[in-house]
């Protein structure tokens, strides 16, 4: 028998197969009076509360959560765009300076990229106290080196050509640079940040959620005293900003591809970023005029001996296959079910219809579905994996829903004429044709997926993200150190694999 | 002679005039039908309208008998197209690509499995060989070779392959001419056309129609068909066409 070689779409479905054991598991541990609690709290869905006092605290909640969200954004943006201008070894080309220190700060970008903002978040809780700066400054770190690896990527993959045509012709390098390359980097900049405004949005609701204020906060206060009612005002609330954003970016782009002045759209967007930032400080301190100023409260640094005595007290075989596997099954969770949902359900009508599930499962923050799953079921890793899954779920279905709309339907109408049923019909002549794009942007996601596992980790007991919580509530600041180096390490190995994976299916 | 297609005063609308209008005419078993015209004639929409892809927005068409829309999903099987641009499903190899021919038949499972293993090899070789490619050409991966690899003339084979594989009973194909060198033309032009002794068709088509954008070919015909702004100018058979019928369509 001939061995199995998978084509891209069956890579895209086999995945799903993840549900099988993570379902069977959390159903077993389903414990008596867990699937009233749950059914409570879906049918508080459609029945929120809509107490006027309670609606004051949450509106006000979530401008918190949206005027932290928009000074991480403005500051990461900027910042990542100068790092990756000056991480670009084409730039420095330019100006005939040595590529060397490229090299470095591209490497050294690595380590905050790979801490995952909840960490920055946690740990600067520790050395600044409670303060929304804290919050502001657990997005910008992470976000401005993301930021600045994909637009030195970017800048890199440019064609040359124009660039090198314009500094033979005599232009002066920044000159020579902004004409060549900013229209094409201008869509890049616009593109991929307001993408990073609804992670923002998203990051600031995680960080609330472990107690850094804003609407995240009282989300996990009302789940956690089961005020089910509440929780969904909140989370309705939250739908409704995020509904409001996406439609605001994606008119922004509409306009954006129509404009014939796209260099004057691009200054109208940096313009925006900067005032959205500014705005977002401001309002803050607003909010919260109690706050006061960012005071640092000293931290011991770790020595060599009590470094290693942490690293041989620490159970890493456990701790790394348990963060593995959990990153393997949200990532299967995360890839397979969007298609699989699509394929068993063909109709227009039921891909219309599950648009609003997938907004509402990249709503809801991971560690909420977890705590709400705790309340029916003992901890185990399979309910972590659940959670990041459907949350990445979301994600991945939104996007395979772009995906299919900007596909011809040519090939599914051949397939049609040929006879063949609707689901084969969106399997082979609509699916198919994406699937490549969409397995690369899921290697992508289980690279998120793994960084994320930090988040579910703290809260379902299971990887170095439960013993990350554990080393951080002792103060066993040297466990934490390793930790974290660890965490860094695998989820560089993870990019680096996930970036193969991308490159190879990107060009099949 | 028994009809297999039929339409009556079809009229398909376009944006600015008719792309069909009141078109009548029937295709009959054995038949290898031309259809010929200028661009823009309207050869594509009758095509599409032939194979279900688009609805006339007056007027029957009927297949043995019985109103296309009406097929049954195998019934729909029994039309196969060669579109114009192969609509070959790139990002798969060129057995996963063959094997698309037979979904109309094939469930789920199937379908799925073809996605994991090129299945059934035997079939979609001989399909292969009928439409002209020799598999060898494919080697060292065979029927595992991404189409996306392939020449133009190729792509065209494994298109042609993909509709043996179908084995449908009338064969459309929207201008499979365009775009080849003289020789390969001629070759796909054999493969659609040739007949076995007893007079069936050799790919076991009942009958084939073939829009053309060269009239120098039309000797290798029963019948032709020519359109004119949507309209039917021509229903004769090939011996009967004139050099003058052709420079009228043409406008030369």
């Amino acid at each position: 028998m001939a061995l199995p070689r998978p084509s891209a779409p069956a890579l895209a479905l086999l995945p799903a197969l993840a549900l099988l054991p993570v379902l069977i598991t959390v159903v077993a541990g389903l414990h008596a009076g867990g699937v009233e609690i749950l059914l409570t709290c879906l049918a508080a869905a459609v029945h929120p509360s809509l107490d006027p006092a309670l609606l004051t605290a949450l509106f006000s909640a979530l401008q918190v959560t949206l005027a932290m969200a928009l000074a991480g954004w403005s500051l990461s943006l900027v910042l990542g765009v100068l790092l990756g201008c000056c991480a670009s070894e084409r730039l420095l080309q330019t100006w005939n300076w040595p590529t060397w220190p490229a090299l470095i700060l591209r490497r050294s970008l690595a380590l905050p990229r790979s801490v995952h903002e909840l960490i920055w978040g946690l740990l600067l809780l520790q050395v600044l106290g409670l303060h929304p700066a804290v919050a502001v400054a657990a997005i910008t770190i992470p976000y401005a080196a993301l930021v600045a690896r994909v637009w030195r990527d970017q800048l890199e993959a440019l064609d040359p050509t124009r660039l090198q045509a314009l500094l033979q012709g005599g232009a002066p390098p920044l000159a020579a640079c902004f004409t060549a390359l900013s229209p094409a980097m201008g869509t890049v900049l616009m593109s991929y940040g307001g993408y990073r405004l609804e992670c923002a949005l998203r990051s600031a609701t995680l960080l609330g959620v472990f107690g850094l204020g804003g609407l995240g906060t009282d989300l996990q206060l009302s789940l956690q005293s089961l005020q089910f009612r509440e929780l969904w005002s909140g989370l309705w609330m939250l739908g409704l900003l995020s509904v409001a954003l996406e439609l605001l970016l994606t008119l922004w782009r509409r306009q954006t591809r129509k404009a014939q002045a796209g260099q004057r759209r691009l200054c109208l967007f940096l313009a925006g970023v900067i005032v959205a930032g500014m705005a977002g400080g401001l309002w803050l301190q607003v909010l919260l005029p109690d706050s006061g100023i960012v005071v640092w409260q000293g931290l011991a640094l770790p020595d060599w001996r009590g470094l290693t005595q942490a690293a041989a007290e620490l159970p890493w075989l456990p701790l790394i296959v348990e963060t593995l596997l959990l990153t393997v099954l949200a990532a299967g969770i995360a890839i397979g079910l969007p298609p699989l949902a699509m394929l068993l359900a063909p109709s227009r009508f039921w891909q219309v219809a599950l648009n609003p599930a997938w907004a509402l499962l990249r709503l809801i923050p991971p560690p909420l579905t977890v705590l709400l799953l705790l309340l029916s079921n003992r901890p185990t890793l399979a309910i972590g994996a659940l959670a990041l899954g459907l949350h990445n779920g979301g994600v991945m279905g939104r996007l395979l829903r772009e995906e299919l709309e900007q596909q011809s339907v040519d090939q599914q109408q051949a397939m049609a004429t040929s006879g063949a049923s609707a689901r084969l019909g969106w399997l082979y002549g609509l699916f198919t044709p994406r699937s490549p794009g969409y397995l690369a942007y899921g290697a992508y996601r289980t690279d998120v997926i793994l960084r994320e596992t930090v988040v579910v980790g703290l809260i379902g007991g299971s990887g170095l993200g439960w013993q990350l919580l554990e080393s951080l509530s002792s103060f066993h600041w040297d466990a934490v150190v390793v930790l974290i180096g660890a965490y860094a390490l695998i989820t560089l190995l993870g990019e680096w694999l996930s970036d193969q994976c991308r490159t190879r299916w990107l060009q099949s | 002679m028994s009809s297999l297609l039929q339409l009556e005063q079809v009229r398909l609308a376009g944006s600015r005039r008719d792309r069909l209008f009141n078109l009548s005419l029937r295709i009959h078993r054995g038949e290898r039908v031309a259809l010929l015209g200028p661009s823009g004639a309207g050869k594509s929409s009758l095509i599409s309208v032939i194979n279900g892809s688009l609805t006339p927005h007056q007027g029957t068409v009927l297949w043995r008998g019985k109103s296309l829309r009406q097929r049954t999903r195998r019934q729909r099987c029994e039309i196969g197209t060669l579109w114009q641009d192969l609509r070959l499903i790139e990002e798969l190899s060129v057995g996963q690509n063959i094997n698309a021919g037979v979904l109309g038949r094939r469930g789920l499972p199937w379908a799925l499995a073809n996605l994991l293993f090129t299945i059934g090899a035997a079939p979609c070789l001989q399909c292969l060989r009928q439409a002209g490619l020799d598999p060898q050409v494919l080697a060292p991966e065979g029927l595992d070779r991404p189409v996306q690899q392939l020449s133009g003339g190729q792509r065209q084979r494994v298109a042609l392959a993909r509709l043996f594989r179908q084995q449908p009973s009338l064969l459309l194909a929207d201008e499979p001419l365009a775009s080849l060198d003289p020789a390969i033309a001629a070759e796909v032009l054999d493969r659609l056309l040739e007949k076995n002794a007893d007079g069936s068709l050799i790919h076991g088509a009942q009958a084939v129609v073939v829009s053309l954008h060269r009239p120098d070919l039309i000797h290798r015909f029963d019948r032709v068909l020519a359109l004119r702004e949507g309209r039917l100018r021509i229903d004769a058979p090939a011996t009967a066409v004139m050099p003058a019928d052709l420079e009228d369509l043409y406008a030369l």
